[in-house]
């Protein structure tokens, strides 16, 4: 069974995302492509709150831990079936979903307290397969911001010897976004590297290129396939953290089980 | 995962509990206690109202266990309710040193409290019909609130969800008529909760809409959705505790 971490900075989309995945019915449709099977009571009940609190029009809460030991751990099944008369395969994953707060203070210098330790042990601990990396924002400053954490987050995989064997699948996350949804079919170059240039050549540089892996993805999707306009509405009132679904019966993410399966069979 | 319920005196807070735990109910029920035993305790049967908060104690913890149902079937709510009289709100109240070892009580249960439901009144200039000098102004009401925020940042910092019930709505607009437009329903509602909030905060809230966007930024996390309640209208008075059992039931 293969094991993910799931980082990013705060309201990257972590949780909504992992929602999505546990949340088939709604999010695989009828695709005969993927079946996810939510395998734990964990993933059960965020499927559940998907259903209650996406598909009502509200969002998640920020996720916050007092304990790494305290975070739920999410495991599905997930069955990938390529062309129609070839055998499908399937893999199983469980999931940590960390508090963005957590992974962006790896990149404060007085940094150390026990949950920033026990997340660093845990996201480095030699049966994780990889780490999906979850960016949102792109405004000014953020890339420098995001570049630093990179880096420090680069040398303590070096520290842990995992720098030749832990696979990084970068995604930029909520790209429904108008400015976003574009540059999904190149993500390195139209989004990386136009937005985030710094960070991204900061992974290039560092990581063996057989071990990442950038992607585009949509938790939320857009409205139709000739109607490209996001199917998010950003809320009032909370400095546009969250967003809720606009045309809930049209929820269709985009791309989000590819990094996925990529981390598990490179 | 508690609830903390609190409000002014006078803003209807028993009677609305006392309401919610009725049996004819629609998505929301009371299962402990039941409606009859809430009565006997909330009820003055000689006055024909409810009881008054007895200031002589600040913290009334009562258990609740609620079921609401929710798109993905009935969930249970164990509900802490913390039920205050207003009179502890006061600043003589609390700075007396009677009432020192009551008022840290309340302060140490709301402290690690990640939901609150808080009951206002309607403001004078709202109200049609009744006795519109019974209530305060929106001046005043204003200022309260303001009083609230201050609260609310000082001494809930874990809070994640906080519920605004603007109560007594028969006094104020028809009912009927908003419970129809903002209806819940576990299967399609006409509205989405983002929805029923921004029609709710634009309508009745107006005159404090900048200090919950103000409140929302200062304390991380929050969520502050905006409801108007009345015991004469099982569907409004059931929709906060939905929206409560969307996040904190199990």
């Amino acid at each position: 069974m293969g094991n993910i971490c799931v980082i990013g900075p705060r309201a990257s989309g972590k949780t909504t995302y992992l929602a999505a995945l546990a949340y088939k019915r709604m999010t695989i449709g009828k695709s005969k492509q993927f079946n996810i099977i939510p395998l734990n009571d964990d993933s059960r009940e965020i499927a559940e709150k998907a259903e209650n609190i996406i598909c009502q029009g509200e969002s998640f809460e920020p996720t916050r831990v007092e304990s790494v030991d305290t975070l739920p751990d999410y495991s599905f099944k997930i069955a990938v079936k390529k062309f129609p008369r070839i055998k499908e395969e399937s893999f199983q994953l469980v999931f940590k979903d960390y508090p963005g707060e957590v992974f962006e203070k790896i990149a404060e210098s007085d940094a150390g307290d026990a949950i920033q330790e026990e997340f660093i042990e845990e996201c480095f601990r030699k049966d994780v397969e990889g780490c999906l990396i979850l960016f949102s924002d792109w405004i000014k400053g953020t890339d420098n911001h995001y570049n630093r954490i990179i880096n420090r987050f680069l040398e303590l995989m070096d520290s842990h010897d995992r720098a030749k064997d832990l696979r990084l699948a970068v995604a930029m996350s909520k790209c429904e976004r108008g400015e976003l949804w574009s540059g999904r079919l190149d993500p390195e170059t139209d989004l990386f590297n136009r937005h985030l240039p710094m960070t991204t050549a900061t992974l290039r540089e560092k990581v063996t290129p057989k071990n990442i892996r950038f992607y585009a993805i949509s938790t939320f999707g857009v409205l139709r396939r000739n109607d490209p306009r996001p199917n998010r509405i950003d809320e009032q009132g909370k400095s546009g953290q969250a967003s809720v679904l606009r045309e809930i019966p049209r929820w269709q993410p985009y791309n989000i089980i590819a990094p996925l399966y990529w981390l598990n069979k490179g | 995962m508690g609830v903390i319920y609190i409000g002014d005196r006078e803003t209807g807070k028993t009677s609305l509990a006392m309401e919610l735990a009725n049996p004819n109910s629609h998505y929301v029920k009371v299962t402990h206690p039941d409606y009859e035993n809430l009565k006997v305790m909330l009820y003055d049967d000689a006055e024909g109202r409810t009881k008054a908060t007895d200031a002589s104690q600040a913290l009334y913890d009562r258990a609740l266990e609620i079921q609401v149902e929710l798109p993905t079937g009935k969930k249970e709510i164990l509900l802490e309710w913390l039920d205050t009289p207003g009179e502890i709100w006061r600043t003589r109240w609390q700075q007396a040193d009677e009432n020192q070892p009551e008022w840290q009580k309340f302060l140490g249960s709301i402290v690690d409290s990640e939901g609150i439901l808080l009951v206002v009144p309607p403001y004078r200039e709202i109200i049609s019909g009744a006795n519109r000098e019974d209530y305060i102004t929106q001046q005043q009401w204003c200022n309260r609130f303001e009083r609230w925020v201050k609260f609310f940042r000082q001494d809930c910092p874990k809070v994640r969800h906080l519920v605004l019930c603007l109560n007594k709505a028969d006094l104020f607009c028809d009912v009927n008529k908003e419970a129809s437009r903002l209806e819940y329903s576990p299967n399609r509602s006409p509205m989405t909760w983002q929805k029923r909030n921004a029609y709710v905060m634009q309508r009745y809230f107006r005159p404090i809409q900048t200090q919950i966007e103000h409140l929302n930024k200062n304390i991380s996390g929050l969520a502050i959705r905006c409801f108007i309640t009345s015991i004469h209208n099982r569907k409004l008075l059931e929709l906060p505790w939905i929206y409560l059992g969307s996040f904190l039931a199990d």
